[in-house]
């Protein structure tokens, strides 16, 4: 293949490197405004009155908005709970209350200063606990009004209840001869996305809005904005400029409604972009979660039995919160074959931010406790840590919970490829320097790709060239490269001669989002589909102009189509596309509508289940990550040495693009392992900057990430590749808990795993003094 | 506007004059100002790096500085690091390996790393990690735009 | 907002003293950061730039060094003038922030921040420096450990400005080290230990130890230094002057670290950092 297994240079990235390429808030629009945000002071409270009488005087101001002036509805992905601007009541501290456009920004948040609001506060629920209470205060009285897209038990601060259940768990356990069980507790985690949120809108002479945003997707954008506003997704078109990161913050709805609000409200155009203090304070985080986990197994290492129950924090709004504790249900057997297993989850709204979509998802943090125990039994029984997994891995034939199949033997050539790279059986104990501790840690993790709708347009330009639209939006990942690679190869010409179209509402077919490890594997499979039929409709000239039947003709490198076995016999794209657009036909155009359609749970009476989420989610993934982790004795503070991943990827279309990913998700899990927090102080985000809340320097990563890569082809993947974008991140906590554990004896079931939490636990263990 | 002056700056080697009040910030004058968009606003708090760009060839911190301050200084942004169409080895390097995902740190990446290279034209990735230890980026886990920058070194040496 | 850009030290001075609520500008990190925030609106900014007597490292005929209040910290990071234990103070320097960040702070902008986390100031007190102050009633010095009055807080008065640092000559054949324990690289201090340290026969002869970032100024305690000086440095003495110096600290919780840590953890960084310094002096373990 020439273009796919490409190491080809992001094609995005000259004007990234030239400092051309346009952010949100590099544009600037003739008359624009700028607007800024009035957030609550409190936790929760009843919004009394607003008196803007001076805001609106104040030299500069357009216009200002107050929930009463939001015409509209409720948004929401799983629950339409929000509203773009609080209304009636606020429910977190930072909750958008007001909005404000001036001529400049420093004009907009002087004035937004100048607006008082009045509340009656209210008590704050500040954790699950006080959630669940009997007579606590209600985060939502209205909940049974607001609408839901699946039916599921809640009631109360109760958000969302969810539950699998597959064997007889409790029979099981009788069957196992070593048992672990314990509670695990993982932070929130912040995106720090370095590009922060952001949209400007503008409304045409017809009142219709054009939104630019840093997003994930337009189509959430376009959609959550008519939600919220009340207005027909005709009269919204929502575009994409280069996009900073996303990580998962930027999926669903940030500052586009009430940006389009304030266009709509002054008749300009209004940018409206938050400063990395409301990124952290306003938009949306990684759930905490509280998981208790029990997992069984036999002397021989053979895992039976598996129970993991979590409480999870939702914060004020639902936002993804169902979708995250239901899929990190799904995910907490593991890749692994335990025949009995039992996982349910309780989620709560709380007076807090908003928690939602995070890389990951929330199998990082079941992934924590699930191969924290899966060491843990592997220690009980004497047993490599790697062949346990190795010795319960799922293989290819084997089912998912639910039912779901798993195509391939990825998962134990990813943890043959890990052993070997990081010579695991050789370094297990290796020498340590003075005053460290050091150890390998592994621990593995699966995750899918798939969810939802894509969709995808090829065009042959006259001259033979192609453009390419699907309205997946690149977020960083790569796609705006992957795709015109899988394009270009489906059609057997250069990747040069593939125009990619930039994701518009107005123009292009449907991409759900830049999310759940999807975009290579959904829209990429459209992509073919597409590309397809345009090979088809330029076979059906062809064989017209060269005189033969469809089925004697082949594509040809560079843009050809002849007759097989017959060099001379053929003609160019060029030449059949002017055909269409001036003789024959019209334009040809080839496009693909895929749904990922495979059921979640394939048989009901396999699994018992309640409060699904998503009834199609996707096929499988699998990562082995060992981590070469060292621990100061003096302080505790652990770093990683050097780590190895590896990842089946199905096919690499990319293997450079891959390989980033890869590094990059380490990272970020590395973080989540050990140093990033968002911290409350009471009911305010108590370290919500850079100062504060810390992300990995070039100083605080390996030297070497080694990214591992195994192609399994996915079958019904482009080129039988699938995802890789979530993956890297999910298995990294474990990997250096367990190291530390090999490393130091101590056993830690808290994230972060903070100097002093591994300074405590060695201390109490008596291994240092 | 209140307390705006004009103060005379030399942007890539162009005398430019421009409005800026005594806290108006250098990012704030190259963005809004000369529409010089590469130097990016991640924090404004001089944390992320985003902002770096050259005074006078070292790399400071465009958010934390303040235009009136500089006057009579060089500054450099990365508008001003290529050469027309044609990408520094650099540029080229970072493209090449991988190193670029959502690029908005990467302006500042690119002025740090050009500093560096200027001073020390092959550094090792111990000198590299350290030179860009104040360019956060979430995108890549830094190794692949380590490993570019130390490329360019390499192909100096060879 | 106004601003100034005077050409001498007299006309800074009298600038400060009739702009009220203007403020000094030397390298800008820490006074823009805080005018980007919001948390604090000068009347005006009188920029030291031009003050070339206020820049520059120059060492003394009492073998002293005196660091200029505008000297950036990484010319003091990369100074080669510093001897012996003097050497804590560069070591600390190249702790601090970042590049772009060493490009632009200085010692006199740090100090009269006084962020009880900050690099400098344990550094400082380990050597024992003097701090230059200007008025328009002339030069005065005052001890570093006089200069932090609390949290936040220096002795300074709105009229006055650093205009330089001295540091004494450092004990013959001592070394200065700087631990610092930070979440990631270039963060503020969870705590620091900056020792100055002189062996003799394997036998310490001088020590000084400034514990930073476990209260309102870096903690010194003459009783413990006089504890393990002259002793051959074992652990069972180094804990014990670790623990007399968590008891004069003063730690708070926050979102680095937690109080009780800071006390956990002081007496071990105390034991990692004598041992830092004997590799160093060659004395061995």
């Amino acid at each position: 293949m020439k273009e796919v297994g490409r190491n080809l240079p992001r094609l995005d990235a000259n004007d990234k490197v030239t400092g051309r390429a346009a952010y949100t808030a590099d544009l600037h629009r003739p008359g624009m405004l700028h607007g800024a945000i009035v957030k609550s002071p409190h936790a929760h409270a009843r919004i009394l009155s607003y008196d803007v009488s001076a805001a609106l005087a104040f030299p500069g101001v357009a216009c200002v908005l107050t929930g009463d002036d939001v015409a509209g509805g409720k948004f929401g992905p799983f629950i339409k709970d929000e509203c773009v601007l609080a209304k009636g009541k606020v429910r977190f501290v930072g909750e958008a209350v007001c909005v404000v456009a001036a001529e400049d920004e420093a004009m907009a948040r002087r004035a937004a200063q100048l607006i008082e609001v009045t509340y009656e506060e209210l008590p704050a629920i500040l954790t699950p606990e006080e959630a669940m209470a009997p007579n606590a205060a209600l985060v939502h009285e209205d909940d049974a009004a607001n609408f839901r897209i699946f039916q599921t038990e809640c009631g109360g601060n109760l958000a969302w209840a969810c539950a699998f259940s597959e064997g007889d768990v409790d029979a099981a356990w009788a069957a196992c001869d070593v048992i672990v069980e314990g509670e695990f507790e993982t932070q929130a985690q912040a995106h720090v996305a370095i590009e922060p949120c952001g949209a400007l809108a503008e409304v045409d002479a017809a009142g219709r809005v054009t939104i630019w945003s840093a997003n994930q997707s337009v189509f959430r954008v376009q959609a959550n904005v008519c939600d919220a506003l009340g207005l027909p997704m005709s009269k919204v078109r929502c575009v994409s400029p280069r996009v900073g990161g996303g990580f998962g913050n930027k999926m669903e709805m940030h500052v586009q409604g009430m940006t389009a609000a304030l266009a709509l409200a002054t008749d300009r155009p209004v940018k409206l972009i938050l400063t990395r203090e409301e990124d952290f304070e306003m938009v949306r985080l990684r759930h905490p979660y509280r998981i208790r986990a029990k997992t069984g197994a036999r002397h021989d290492g053979t895992l039976i039995a598996r129970e993991v129950e979590a409480i999870i924090d939702c914060g004020a709004y639902g936002d993804d919160s169902p979708g995250v504790m239901g899929f990190s249900l799904l995910m907490a057997r593991g890749p692994y074959r335990i025949p009995n297993f039992r996982a349910s989850g309780r989620l709560y709204y709380t007076n807090k931010l908003r928690f939602g979509a995070f890389r990951g998802f929330g199998n990082p943090q079941v992934s924590f406790a699930t191969e924290t125990q899966l060491d843990e039994i592997a220690a009980k029984l004497g047993i490599d840590p790697f062949d346990l997994r190795e010795k319960n891995a799922v293989r290819a034939g084997d089912r998912w919970v639910g039912g779901g199949a798993v195509h391939s033997d990825g998962f134990v050539k990813c943890l043959e490829s890990a052993r070997h790279a990081s010579h695991w059986d050789e370094r297990r104990k290796r020498s340590a320097a003075p005053g460290k501790w050091r150890a390998l840690g592994v621990a593995c993790t699966a995750h899918i790709s798939g969810l939802l709708a894509s969709a995808a347009i090829v065009r042959l330009l006259e001259d033979g060239t192609v453009v390419l639209n699907t309205g997946a939006v690149d977020i960083g990942q790569g796609s705006d490269t992957v795709l015109p690679q899988i394009c270009a190869e489906a059609l057997q010409i250069p990747v040069h001669k593939v125009a990619l179209s930039s994701p518009d509402t107005d123009g292009s077919p449907y991409n759900w989002g830049t999310t759940a490890s999807r975009v290579t594997y959904m829209t990429g499979r459209a992509v073919v589909g597409a590309a397809g039929e345009v090979a088809r409709k330029i076979k059906v000239h062809a064989a017209e102009m060269l005189e033969c039947g469809e089925a004697d003709l082949e594509l040809r490198e560079g843009g050809r189509v002849g007759i097989v076995g017959i060099p001379q016999k053929e003609v160019t794209f060029r030449d059949v596309s002017l055909r269409a657009h001036w003789a024959v036909g019209g334009p040809i155009i080839g496009a693909e509508s895929v749904m990922y359609d495979k059921p979640t749970i394939v048989d009901p009476k396999r699994t018992v289940f309640s409060g699904l989420p998503f009834p199609q989610i996707g096929v499988f993934s699998f990562n082995a990550v060992v981590c070469d982790v060292e621990i100061d004795k003096a302080s505790g503070k652990t770093t990683v040495l050097e780590a190895w991943s590896a990842c089946d990827v199905g096919k690499a279309i990319n293997p450079m693009s891959v390989e980033g990913q890869i590094q990059g998700g380490f990272v970020q899990g590395l973080g989540f392992a050990l140093f990033e927090e968002v911290v409350w102080d009471g009911a305010r985000i108590a370290n919500p900057s850079l100062m504060d809340y810390k992300i990995a320097t070039t100083l605080d990563v390996p030297r070497e990430i080694h990214p591992l890569l195994v192609e399994e082809p996915e079958l019904d993947g482009p080129f039988g590749a699938k995802g890789i974008g979530e993956i890297p991140i999910c298995a990294v906590a474990p990997a250096i808990a367990n190291g530390i554990a090999s490393a130091a004896s101590v056993r830690l079931r808290q994230l972060p795993l903070t100097p002093e939490r591994v300074l405590r636990a060695m201390l109490a263990q008596g291994n240092v003094v | 506007m209140n307390g705006e002056q004009l103060v005379n700056l030399t942007i890539n080697g162009r005398a430019r004059a421009v409005r800026a009040t005594p806290a108006t910030t250098l990012l704030t004058v190259l963005r809004d100002e000369l529409m010089l968009t590469g130097a990016k606003r991640g924090c404004n708090q001089g944390v992320c790096g985003a902002c770096t760009v050259l005074v006078d060839d070292q790399p400071v911190r465009g958010c934390l500085s303040l235009a009136t301050n500089l006057a009579g200084r060089a500054i450099t942004t990365i508008e001003g690091l290529g050469q027309g169409r044609e990408l520094a080895p650099l540029q080229r390097a970072l493209l090449e390996r991988g190193a670029v995902q959502c690029g908005f740190c990467i302006s500042g990446v690119l002025i740090s790393a050009f500093a560096l290279l200027r001073q020390n034209p092959t550094p090792n990735v111990d000198e590299t990690r350290a030179a860009l230890s104040g360019n956060l980026c979430r995108c890549s886990g830094y190794i692949k735009i380590v490993e570019a920058v130390c490329g360019v070194g390499e192909e100096v040496r060879s | 907002m106004d601003f100034y850009r005077p050409t001498s030290l007299a006309e800074a001075l009298s600038l400060l003293a009739q702009q009220e609520g203007a403020r000094c500008l030397a390298g800008g990190a820490t006074l823009v950061a805080m005018m980007n925030a919001g948390l604090v609106e000068p009347s005006g900014l009188i920029s030291l730039a031009d003050l070339r007597d206020l820049f520059g490292i120059t060492s003394l005929p009492d073998g002293s060094v005196r660091v200029g209040a505008t000297t950036r910290h990484v010319d003091t990071a990369q100074s080669t003038i510093f001897r012996a234990g003097q050497c804590v103070l560069p070591a600390a320097a190249e702790k601090i922030a970042n590049p772009p960040v060493r490009n632009m702070g200085t010692i006199g902008g740090s100090l009269a921040f006084a962020d009880p986390a900050a690099d400098y100031l344990p550094a400082l007190a380990s050597l024992d420096a003097v701090v230059e102050v200007a008025s328009r009633d002339g030069i005065r010095t005052l001890p570093i450990g006089d200069l932090v009055i609390d949290w936040y807080t220096t002795v300074l008065g709105v009229e006055d400005i650093i205009t330089g640092v001295i540091i004494p000559r450092a004990p013959g054949g001592s070394i200065g080290v700087f631990e610092k324990l930070e979440r990631t690289a270039g963060d503020f201090a969870i705590a620091s230990v900056a020792l100055v340290l002189a062996i003799e026969g394997g036998v310490c002869s001088a020590a000084r130890i400034a514990i930073g970032g476990c209260a309102a100024k870096p903690v010194r305690l003459k009783e413990a230094e006089a504890l393990i000086e002259g002793t051959r440095l074992d652990d069972a003495v180094l804990v014990k002057a670790g623990r007399m110096l968590v008891e004069a600290c003063d730690p708070v919780d926050d979102v680095r670290a937690s109080a009780d840590y800071r006390r956990l953890v002081v007496p071990r960084l105390l034991v990692k950092t004598i041992a830092r310094a004997r590799v160093a002096l060659g004395a061995g373990s």
